[in-house]
């Protein structure tokens, strides 16, 4: 069994995860909103990017900048229009919204790109040779830039003040209010901060792997089950879940086959939420 | 009293159908009162217990195969349904007592999770379900027999809520609702309780999934675990209102009339739309159709728990003296 290989492959592909599902839980963090859509807004970002690369025959940094922003603008009118009015009522409220949101933003995707598969022939090809592996370098890229961007964000969380606040809306909304910081002002920045984070790992795995409307529901459900085993609210617990998650599922595809593989992410998360709901390294989260 | 005129009328009515109704007409019912029945045991958990439940979809799929593979089998469809419902109880048993354990956010998730870890064995045990090719089933001739069972089970639903409305049991359920700790210190055994209506949601579901599939005469994993069912259920008990007798059976009928004048003029985009119509019902009417015409008082609408209601106003038999002391 080649486990160095898996297990080269297994972090690349968690540092995806890790982005997704960050982006995730900084948005259930200051809203206790848990965004179905989030995934969907990852599958418009991976298909725009092919549109841009392969449509307008623009270099692929420029849907690396570009993106995000896109994203970052359809979470914030998401935000604004429909999920601001339902933060602090019931939790079906908003769960069905989101919900509702992720499937008019797959069927509209299916609308303007078609149902089908779309690749990125070309786009970051070719492999280097690491560690004595030669590992594909669309993944590494993948990897690298979704670690980084991870990071920045988690620097930005510890220590900007913007960053500070965003923590306090988290861990104690109504003292954070108390103390003066605007609730609504850093829910919309998160939101899209969160969404913009979705749609950077779309651009990311746009090379690697082929996009299409569905990619939300088999992707980004992915995120659920890093930040159930993190721990929801953790961003630590996050990224390091995500590269535990992205360990496990390539192993567990290489023993049991693709399918159970990802299923395996799942039953994963249902043992942690039955043995210990809170998480890895969950700050205990009250519902 | 007035409930139970309503559910007779309406049963009667929707017994009409086939003997007077097109081929149309039978088949949107036969669709209809497969969503009426899951709308009703999603109100059970969901409306009355009051745990958002988003893995309703994995009784409905798991339901179906299992009365898919046993109609091929041999068995007949009846029967298949009833093993079918069995097969979710089955289910339900130990993933009730597990997954109860956690509330709010963990349990909507880990359920949700529940249903794509199905779907995920249904296409991955391709030797026993055949994957994403499907299962075919001989064609059913016809409808008549399937729509009665779907009515009984429907009807039969809604004549169980009412019961449980004018019950202990539904109190129960409600008080667990709104505060469980307070609701076990009262008394009520919230663990046993939770397992038995999370166990008795799963069983209608199951044994309409295996229905579902012989009106189609087949299944395949994209249509025994769509999300899209889920979606729409819970926006119908959402739509008539939850944790009330009419409430589903209400927005299942609107939401299936709209759904299908969507689909009759939009279909490109009607996927889009059912979506953005759930969206303002959560927005517009969240506490749904039946609530609102309740706090009118309009005549006609009958009263949550009128029985008890009546118990409740009885003059109460004056104590004596004695016991005063």
């Amino acid at each position: 069994m080649p486990v160095f290989e898996l297990l080269i492959a297994g972090i690349l592909l968690g540092g995806l995860y890790a982005l997704m599902a960050c982006g995730l839980n900084l948005v259930f963090g200051v809203m206790r909103i848990i965004n179905f859509a989030h995934g969907d807004l990852l599958a418009v970002g991976a298909l725009t990017t092919v549109s841009i690369v392969t449509g307008l025959h623009l270099p692929f940094f420029v849907a690396i900048v570009v993106v995000p922003l896109l994203t970052a603008a359809l979470g914030l009118a998401m935000q604004v229009l429909v999920l601001r009015r339902l933060a602090d009522g019931p939790m079906i409220m908003s769960l069905l919204a989101t919900f509702a949101l992720s499937t008019i933003l797959v069927n509209l995707s299916i609308l303007i790109w078609g149902g089908g598969y779309r690749g990125l022939p070309g786009v970051l090809g070719g492999s280097v040779h690491l560690l004595g592996q030669d590992v594909a370098l669309s993944r590494l890229v993948a990897f690298l830039v979704a670690m980084a961007v991870t990071l920045l964000v988690w620097w930005f969380l510890q220590s900007t003040r913007f960053g500070r606040a965003i923590r306090s809306v988290s861990q104690a909304p109504e003292l954070a209010v108390i103390n003066g910081i605007s609730i609504d002002a850093v829910r919309n920045v998160t939101f899209a901060l969160g969404a913009a984070m979705a749609g950077l790992a779309g651009v990311l795995l746009a090379p690697t792997f082929a996009s299409d409307p569905q990619l939300g529901a088999r992707f980004g459900i992915k995120a659920f089950a890093v930040i159930i085993v993190g721990g929801m609210g953790s961003y630590p617990g996050a990224m390091a879940a995500a590269l535990l998650l992205g360990v496990l599922e390539v192993f567990g595809g290489y023993w049991f086959g693709q399918v159970i593989g990802s299923a395996m992410l799942f039953l994963v998360m249902l043992v942690v939420l039955l043995v210990r709901p809170r998480g890895l390294l969950g700050m205990g989260v009250r519902a | 009293m007035k409930s139970l005129v309503i559910i007779v009328v309406s049963a009667g009515l929707a017994a009409l159908i086939p003997f007077v109704g097109s081929e149309y007409a039978l088949s949107f019912t036969v669709q209809l009162f497969v969503f009426v029945a899951l709308a009703y045991s999603w109100n059970l958990i969901g409306g009355y217990a009051g745990y958002t439940h988003f893995g309703q979809v994995a009784f409905f799929g798991v339901g179906a195969y299992t009365g898919a593979l046993l109609m091929n089998a041999g068995v007949h469809w009846l029967l298949a349904a009833a093993g079918a419902g069995v097969s979710g109880a089955l289910l339900a048993l130990p993933l009730g007592g597990a997954m109860l354990r956690v509330k709010g956010p963990f349990f909507a998730i880990g359920m949700f999770g529940m249903a794509r870890v199905c779907e995920s064995f249904a296409l991955g045990f391709d030797g026993i379900t055949q994957g994403g090719t499907g299962l075919y089933l001989t064609p059913v001739t016809d409808l008549k027999p399937l729509f009665f069972v779907l009515w009984a089970i429907a009807f039969g639903m809604v004549a169980l809520t009412w019961k449980l409305d004018n019950s202990r049991l539904g109190i129960q359920l409600l008080a667990i609702r709104e505060d469980e700790t307070a609701a076990d210190a009262l008394g009520i055994r919230t663990t046993r309780l939770k397992i038995g209506t999370f166990v008795a949601s799963a069983i209608a579901p199951a044994a309409v999934g295996s229905l579902y599939a012989t009106y189609l005469s087949f299944i395949d994993p994209a249509t025994a675990f769509a999300p899209m069912t889920e979606l729409t259920t819970i926006a119908m008990v959402l739509l008539g209102g939850m944790g009330t007798t009419f409430g589903p059976l209400v927005g299942a009928v609107v939401m299936s009339v709209v759904n299908e004048l969507l689909w009759s003029r939009f279909p490109e985009i009607y996927l889009a739309l059912v979506g953005a119509v759930i969206l303002a019902v959560v927005l517009f009417m969240p506490r749904g159709i039946v609530s609102f015409a309740m706090r009118r008082a309009w005549w006609w609408v009958p009263a949550a728990r009128s029985s008890l209601r009546r118990l409740a106003s009885r003059p109460t038999p004056s104590r004596s003296p004695k016991e005063a002391h």
